[in-house]
């Protein structure tokens, strides 16, 4: 009789074992390049995350598959087919920065796969798009953002540096312009540049004639940190503020003095834990690294995670993209580290936003502007 | 434009057309023996840094002391180049010489991202290099006028070199027919290793200048200013080394320029420094200082 017990408990078991499926998730993030540290904030955060619930509901495990895109173009359209054709994703997270979204969306809409984007903020990338969703605010809301706190501030002449090779750069100029202009600020002059441009002397000499009140540069760290660096040396003191392109630690090293006092909005502040769900990861990252200092990246990436997970779970088959993709759409305040999230029809979040100051090497939370 | 501005923006691109000025003089040099476009010279230049960086960071030795470092081993990395890649081709088409350069940059900048990552890393810059002087309102660094000086004594070493030495003699007699040098019983690989080394290390300088000036240091930083360096060397007169500096003066001056006259057009200042470039080979085709195709030396 226990024979026969314990050989039908091995038999539920070795049962249980096989009906639990592994669900493969693409991860399209740049591991190098010049965007390298953004990807690299977001893979803590989707592999915490991960950690911390590896599987579904059903027992299904999730299994994580990583792919460097370099921050370039054709690389992240090769990740995307490869993982959804090959490795049979069912859903992707990526990439970092808009212009590469745009092609991981472009891809993942024809094969009917979801995309969670982590901090891809421009307007246009989940317009007409069904399977488009991201768990960050958008670049209209971001843009907005930063030209109210310019104008209670009181500074109402700007000089805007547009990188005018990336779609994020685009998108947040115009919809700075928007908000400031109806406020009653003036954008004085607006400078071109190219991402990966290193000498920007020339331009700094020209905007000391112009003397605006304030420098808006919804650029990435890169760029952003040498423009400070030389605005220093050239003597130029205008305030400088710029979106979540340089929200990281990366621009703090590189722009070593030269930064404080800049001004930027986030995701997410760590001191400032909005929800119960926050609190705990922090203390998770806590424990795994020994700093609660968690980026908001890294926050943005655990929410990506989660909220796949999340529509996952209300799906009776789990690898099933299209009803993945429809639960994504249908989340109304989804309690996430980096606050509550509300997913729109199209696929946009619903979220606060948090301004930042660097003072002395450290990024100080100033003020959490709600939409 | 006033006064100030403009002297202003003289002294900015003075220090950016120096710059360009060291990494060309490798270009053209490697040209001038093998007539070969060594595509793997930027990423020299990174290699250059980025063995600074490691010197004092990780070794933590004086700024000085990684210099030296630095511009000896990257002569080293060059020297190993020309011995691994070029040095089995010497008589192959010029074309697969050229495909193997493009083939040991991707070489070298995947490589340093295996080993460094790609994430951009602050140099640490000595305090003496940082020094701000203000001239009657023209604002300059240390580095920013150490450049235009360190490349033109340079300039004078490679020219004393070139012309004053046996070697230089023998880089010359080189450059006109390899193998009747060969018969004149000179090592020509040698040689051409000497000019490897020569190019790299002036590299080297122009990366630790680099990094002085926009102090990030990561795996690609090569590729962009090794193009225009490149185009620099083509506009001076591709062979020639006066020329190169001349060309990375000229290049570094219109980038400047572009965004001083035209500050809307300023995103565009790397299409203007080589549509310049187009012209120059339309109308002078073997660029400023070069004399014919087949014979300018130098």
């Amino acid at each position: 009789m226990r024979k026969i017990i314990g050989l039908s408990v091995a038999t539920a078991l070795t049962c249980t074992m096989a009906l639990a499926k592994e669900i493969n998730v693409g991860l399209i993030l740049p591991m190098s390049g010049a965007v390298a540290a953004y990807g690299q904030n977001a893979e803590v955060g989707v592999k915490l995350a991960h950690k911390l619930q590896p599987k579904l509901d059903n027992g299904d495990e999730i299994k994580l598959i990583l792919v460097d895109n370099k921050g370039d173009k054709v690389e992240t359209a090769n990740a995307a087919t490869r993982l959804i054709s090959s490795d049979k994703a069912v859903a992707l997270i990526g990439a970092m920065i808009s212009t590469n979204t745009a092609q991981v969306i472009s891809i993942a809409e024809k094969k009917h796969i979801p995309v969670v984007a982590p901090a891809a903020t421009n307007d246009k990338l989940t317009m007409r798009k069904k399977y488009a969703n991201r768990v960050c605010f958008t670049d209209s809301f971001q843009g907005s953002v930063v030209a109210n706190y310019a104008l209670k501030q009181n500074k109402k002449n700007a000089v805007v540096i547009v990188d005018q090779a990336t779609v994020y750069s685009l998108g947040l100029a115009k919809a700075f312009k928007n908000t400031y202009t109806k406020g009653g600020g003036k954008i004085l002059k607006k400078i071109r540049i190219t991402s990966g441009d290193k000498d920007y002397k020339a331009i700094i000499s020209q905007i000391k004639k112009i003397n605006p009140d304030i420098i808006f540069l919804p650029v990435y760290h890169p760029e952003a940190s040498m423009i400070a660096r030389q605005a220093k040396e050239l003597g130029l003191k205008t305030t400088m503020i710029s979106g979540d392109g340089v929200a990281n630690q990366t621009f703090i090293d590189l722009g070593g003095d030269a930064v404080n006092g800049y001004l930027f909005t986030d995701a997410f502040d760590y001191t400032n834990p909005p929800t119960k769900k926050s609190a705990e990861f922090i203390k998770a990252y806590q424990k795994q690294t020994g700093s609660n200092a968690l980026n908001a990246f890294s926050a943005l990436g655990a929410d990506t995670y989660n909220l796949l997970i999340n529509a996952m779970n209300k799906c009776e088959d789990p690898t099933n993209s299209e009803c993945i993709n429809k639960e994504i759409k249908k989340t109304k305040n989804f309690e996430a580290v980096t606050g509550l999230i509300s997913i729109d029809k199209d696929g946009n979040a619903i979220k606060s936003a948090v301004i930042k100051e660097i003072v002395n090497g450290k990024a100080e939370y100033k003020a959490t502007v709600n939409p | 434009m006033d006064l100030l501005t403009f002297m202003q923006q003289m002294v900015n691109g003075f220090s950016l057309g120096s710059m360009y000025a060291l990494i060309a003089i490798g270009y053209t040099m490697v040209y001038g023996v093998l007539r070969l476009i060594n595509f793997a010279h930027g990423d020299i230049m990174m290699v250059g840094a980025f063995l600074a960086y490691a010197v004092i960071s990780i070794f933590n030795l004086p700024f000085s002391v990684a210099v030296l470092l630095s511009v000896i081993i990257s002569a080293l990395v060059g020297i190993l180049t020309d011995k691994i890649a070029y040095k089995p081709l010497r008589e192959a088409p010029r074309i697969s010489l050229l495909i193997t350069a493009i083939g040991i940059s991707f070489f070298l900048e995947n490589a340093f991202t295996v080993f460094a990552g790609g994430v951009p890393r602050p140099f640490p810059v000595p305090e003496y290099m940082q020094n701000i002087f203000n001239v009657s309102g023209v604002i300059f660094s240390t580095s920013s006028i150490m450049v235009p000086f360190v490349t033109l004594i340079l300039l004078l070493a490679i020219l004393f070199v070139l012309y004053k030495t046996k070697y230089g003699m023998a880089i010359r007699a080189l450059s006109f027919d390899i193998k009747t040098v060969n018969l004149m019983g000179i090592d020509a690989n040698r040689i051409i290793a000497i000019v490897f080394a020569l190019g790299s290390a002036l590299a080297a300088v122009g990366g630790i200048f680099w990094v002085i000036n926009y102090p990030s240091v990561e795996p690609m930083m090569g590729v962009l200013v090794g193009l225009k360096a490149f185009a620099a060397a083509v506009v001076g007169g591709i062979g020639s080394v006066t020329g190169a500096v001349l060309g990375g003066f000229i290049i570094g001056f219109t980038e400047v320029v572009v965004v001083a006259f035209f500050p809307d057009m300023a995103g565009y200042k790397d299409a203007f420094a080589f549509v310049f470039l187009i012209f120059v080979l339309l109308f002078k085709p073997t660029g400023i200082m070069g004399k014919d195709l087949e014979k300018s030396r130098f």
